[in-house]
């Protein structure tokens, strides 16, 4: 047991070293036990022999007079390439030329000599790393270092296994976006023109009530320090309250984002369930009248804006036939119809493209055809070697698009008077109100990473192709 | 057996019958709303001009599936178009007088059996002219017209005159690689008068000027491949005649349209149905819905454009920096553009909005931000491809520098998967800037733009529900163009690109 514990962390050791930001990670993560590692490798470094062979190696190449031939070699070298450009280089530029290149010459191959004696000899360049990895393999040393160098191995763990360390990075990845996304939305609001105290208190107020708003807002202080305390509000969910209105940021937020997300995922559901099949149907007749037929809805779909089809729904459905109520109203099933319809009609239509144009591409491969060649019937081939296949591109179009159209339900929201968190954020700029607008695009850009990340993970446990290719990297 | 076959297959291959099915099709949809248009289903009555348009396209329809089954017939029997079916074409020509421009674009079509790409160019060049003064000749049923409209109109006349001579005379004169010494003037004049905003005369003015000019065939044969995949595609053009259509009312709407009908309020004539003064009504303001409209598509345009040009110059330079030197400079620019990218564009759009308030010059900032990322990937992806050709290698074998190998080689050779980019998301900044508006964070509301109009008329929805209905019209038939003129061009340019 401890056996595989031990040769697991060198492993991942070995395998780190190719990679500098790994290496650095490692050195940080473990950076007291490799302080005192340090120092012993200096102490008792055996390996003094390299330098003394090296130098041997670089005395005995000069004495064998192979530096003048490499000289003259990269001489002639550069005169024919002086002749063939017709270009006009001094010979003492070709000279200094030539002496660099066949210093590196020298280099290059007394450290390629002192190695194999060293091989020879049954050793290894020792440097520092290769010493830890030889502590590595001590079980004692394990132990010792169990409690000083706790995160490194947790890392080295963590490195051991290729899947592991795909979710680890890819994790690291959103969570380094999504810093991004609130430093980057405070700072467009930071550098805006307009005063907020003035905005809110009106042109009559006195200074000592800006002074006052500023203080309570903490307008008053720092760049850094207002964007520290919009990070650490944004992590611990506490906004502060609204410029106006005073009302608590993150409870308004929490409140009117399931409103959204609601509208949403029932569009995704609708999307995927008439898209689908609209796109196999298609696939399967290419160029026929109904083909034609469905892609030129599905442009026409991509066409409409929200809010004007949004308004016809509303005259055609609430007006004229008055089936369907005009405004949401939470808990009424029938008036979450218009816009979830609404919010789907593009992502229907582009998955319903997407679809067909991925399951066409797939139809032409190879393996299709052999498939068919080889006696299958055609329904099986589509369903079991085609459809699955071809569902993968589909799968990331609709992660992407997932984010636009909870960016894109503002719109909708206000078409239909929804009290999400689109129109949560329009009715807030109009103030402009900081925290709520920056706690609701922040908020928005944070799910859509996360979707993301669940699709990128999900992909690399179905996909054969994303799995080897992890395990190989 | 060998020649039926052969005649299906004739059948299937005819581009000019796909066109007729196509036309019918879009013909009969178009015909079945004016009839639903011309009955008011409350009262029963009809609206006796509503319901005569829907007489004259119902023939133009006929005539058109009539034409189409001869086709079929002949296609089937002989396996072509003999000249007596194409003659048919010059009466369809007069469906152009009812406005069915599909089937206008379908009868030159047919009249030519051998469709070179500048016959193609001068048919849609007269074809725009002539759309351009029909709906300018609108504005002589109002009250009054602008000072430059009787001059200005007779000029668009003059030139659509020219056209017509230059449509004849590009029948008679030029053959496939070469066009007569003398051409030279005609093509100029058509240069010149593209200023006109027909860009269809600046593309048949360059292809004949080629024409008559170089002697490089190599040269000429890649633009009329190029130019022929795309007029094959009759949606490809139909969205380009719109697009261009409307960009040549921008430009003539200044001289044949009077503005004050757009922007001053009329009293006397508030919330108006439509009627032949006012082709869309009025709104609560009394302005004239109609010319707002064609002043809007200014806007619409302009914002459009620059939404697209800006982050696709900016993403594109980003993106041939990330994908040429690659590693460390790639991973720092991919990354910092991955943030950009998280955030929906009209969420950061609004963002930006609420920062440095809403106006035009904002509104295209804002959308451009948010788009660089999806241009730097596809520049990325092209530059990574196009740097692994022999022609880098051999550049960089004979020593030029890296940054002009860069912009020299490679980033001209990837430079059509970005246009077609470009025109397949330009519909979304298209109806990114009118559903900005439309939440009143876009174009500044006195402005004549589509989202604007439409906000206005989203209070009315009730009792004139066409104040919202003909603006959104506009809007999705510009997006729905660009969107057929992108699939066109890549259909074209690049065939596996997604």
């Amino acid at each position: 047991m401890s056996r595989t514990v031990i040769s697991l962390f060198e492993r991942s050791y070995k395998k780190a070293r190719g990679h500098t930001a790994y290496q650095v990670l490692l050195l940080l993560a473990g950076l007291p036990l490799h302080l005192f590692t340090y120092c012993s490798y200096i102490w008792n470094r055996k390996d003094r022999q390299y330098s003394s062979m090296l130098n041997a190696a670089r005395v005995q190449l000069a004495d064998e007079g192979r530096k003048e031939e490499w000289l003259e070699e990269y001489k002639d070298q550069l005169e024919r390439k002086r002749k063939f450009f017709g270009e006009n280089v001094s010979s003492a530029d070709i000279h200094r030329e030539a002496e660099k290149l066949a210093d590196e010459k020298l280099t290059a191959e007394s450290e390629r000599l002192s190695e194999m004696q060293l091989t020879q000899m049954g050793r290894q360049k020792e440097t520092y790393f290769t010493y830890f990895q030889s502590l590595l393999r001590n079980p004692a040393f394990l132990i010792v270092s169990l409690i000083p160098g706790f995160f490194m191995y947790v890392l080295l763990f963590l490195m051991s296994n290729p899947f592991i360390l795909y979710i680890t990075e890819r994790l690291l990845q959103s969570i380094g976006v999504i810093i991004g996304v609130a430093v980057l939305v405070f700072t467009i609001l930071y550098v805006s023109p307009f005063d907020p105290a003035t905005n809110i208190l009106g042109e009559s107020a006195t200074q000592e009530q800006i002074a006052n708003f500023n203080r309570l807002h903490g307008l008053d202080l720092s760049y850094w320090q207002q964007l520290w305390n919009a990070l650490k509000g944004i992590a611990t969910f506490d906004l502060g309250s609204s410029f106006a209105g005073n009302e608590n940021v993150a409870a308004s937020i929490s409140n009117k984002f399931p409103v959204t997300l609601t509208i949403a995922l029932f569009s995704v559901i609708m999307a995927i369930v008439i898209a689908i099949p609209v796109g196999i149907l298609s696939a399967t007749r290419p160029n026929s009248f109904l083909d034609y037929s469905f892609m030129f809805v599905a442009l026409i779909g991509l066409s409409i804006p929200n809010f004007w089809q949004g308004l016809i729904f509303i005259l055609g459905f609430s007006i004229h036939l008055n089936w369907l109520p005009a405004t949401y109203s939470p808990g009424h099933a029938l008036s979450l119809i218009m816009p979830v319809v609404v919010l789907g009609t593009a992502l229907t239509a582009s998955i319903a493209r997407m679809m067909r144009s991925s399951l066409l591409e797939i139809i032409n491969e190879d393996y299709i055809i052999t498939a068919r060649a080889k006696g299958l019937a055609y329904g099986q081939v589509l369903w079991k070697h085609a459809v699955g296949n071809a569902m993968i591109p589909v799968i990331t179009v609709i992660g992407l698009l997932f984010g636009g159209m909870l960016g894109g339900a503002a719109v909708t929201e206000k078409v239909f008077n929804i009290r999400g968190i689109g129109s949560y954020i329009v009715d807030k700029q109009f103030i402009p109100d900081i925290p709520a607008i920056m706690g609701g695009v922040v908020y928005v850009a944070i799910t859509i990473s996360l979707v993301n990340l669940v699709i990128d993970i999900l992909y690399a446990l179905l996909d054969p192709r994303i799995r080897s290719k992890i395990d190989h990297s | 057996m060998k020649k039926t076959i052969r005649k299906r297959h004739s059948l299937a291959v005819s581009t000019e019958y796909t066109q007729a099915n196509f036309t019918w099709v879009l013909s009969l949809v178009l015909t079945g709303i004016f009839l639903w248009n011309s009955i008011s289903f409350k009262t029963g009555d009809i609206h006796p001009f509503a319901f005569s348009l829907f007489g004259v396209w119902a023939a133009t329809t006929c005539f058109q599936v009539y034409i189409t089954r001869k086709m079929k017939k002949d296609l089937l029997q002989t396996g072509v178009i003999p000249p007596a079916t194409r003659r048919l074409g010059y009466v369809q020509l007069v469906s152009l007088a009812a406005g069915n421009i599909f089937a206008g674009a379908f009868a030159f079509n047919l009249i030519n059996a051998k469709k070179s790409v500048e016959y193609t160019f001068a048919a849609y060049t007269l074809l725009t002219q002539f759309t351009v003064l029909a709906i300018s000749a609108v504005n002589l049923f109002k009250p009054y017209v602008s000072d430059t409209f009787l001059p200005s109109m007779g000029t668009l006349l003059l030139i659509g005159v020219f056209y017509l001579a230059v449509l004849i005379l590009v029948v008679r004169h030029v053959q496939e690689y070469e066009a007569p010494r003398w051409m030279t003037w005609v093509a100029l004049l058509l240069l010149a008068s593209a200023v006109t905003g027909n860009l269809f005369a600046l593309l048949l003015g360059w292809t004949l000027l080629m024409k008559t000019r170089s002697s490089d065939r190599s040269r000429m044969l890649k633009w009329n491949v190029m130019w022929e995949k795309i007029t094959r595609n009759s949606t490809a053009m139909l969205g380009m005649f719109f697009i261009l259509l409307m960009l040549a009312i921008s430009i003539t709407s200044r001289f044949t349209f009077d503005y004050a009908l757009a922007v001053e309020n009329n009293y006397s004539a508030i919330l108006q149905p439509p009627s032949a003064a006012y082709p869309f009504g009025t709104d609560n303001f009394g302005r004239d819905v109609f010319s707002r409209i064609v002043f809007g598509a200014r806007i619409s345009l302009l914002v459009g454009f620059a939404a697209t040009i800006l982050p696709g110059v900016i993403g594109g330079f980003l993106g041939a920096i990330a994908g040429y030197y690659s590693n460390h400079v790639d991973n720092w620019i991919m990354r910092l553009l991955d943030i950009l990218y998280s955030i929906p564009g009209i969420l950061l759009a609004i963002a930006i909005i609420a920062a440095f308030g809403a106006n035009t010059v904002n509104l295209i900032i804002a959308l451009s931000v948010g788009a660089i990322p999806t241009y730097a990937r596809t520049m990325r992806a092209n530059v990574l491809m196009v740097s692994n050709y022999d022609f880098v290698d051999s550049a960089k074998a004979l020593g030029e520098s890296n940054f002009a190998i860069l912009f020299k080689q490679v980033v001209p050779n990837s430079l059509a998967p970005m246009i077609v980019k470009s025109t397949l998301t330009i519909g979304g900044a298209v109806i990114a800037t009118s559903s900005l508006s439309y939440l009143g964070l876009g174009v500044e509301p006195h402005i004549p733009e589509w989202g604007n109009i439409l906000k206005v008329g989203s209070a009315y929805l009730e009792t004139n529900s066409y104040l919202a209905i003909f603006p959104g019209l506009a809007i999705i038939l510009l997006v729905l163009s660009f969107n057929f003129l992108g699939d066109g061009l890549r259909d074209a340019l690049d065939p596996k690109l997604d």
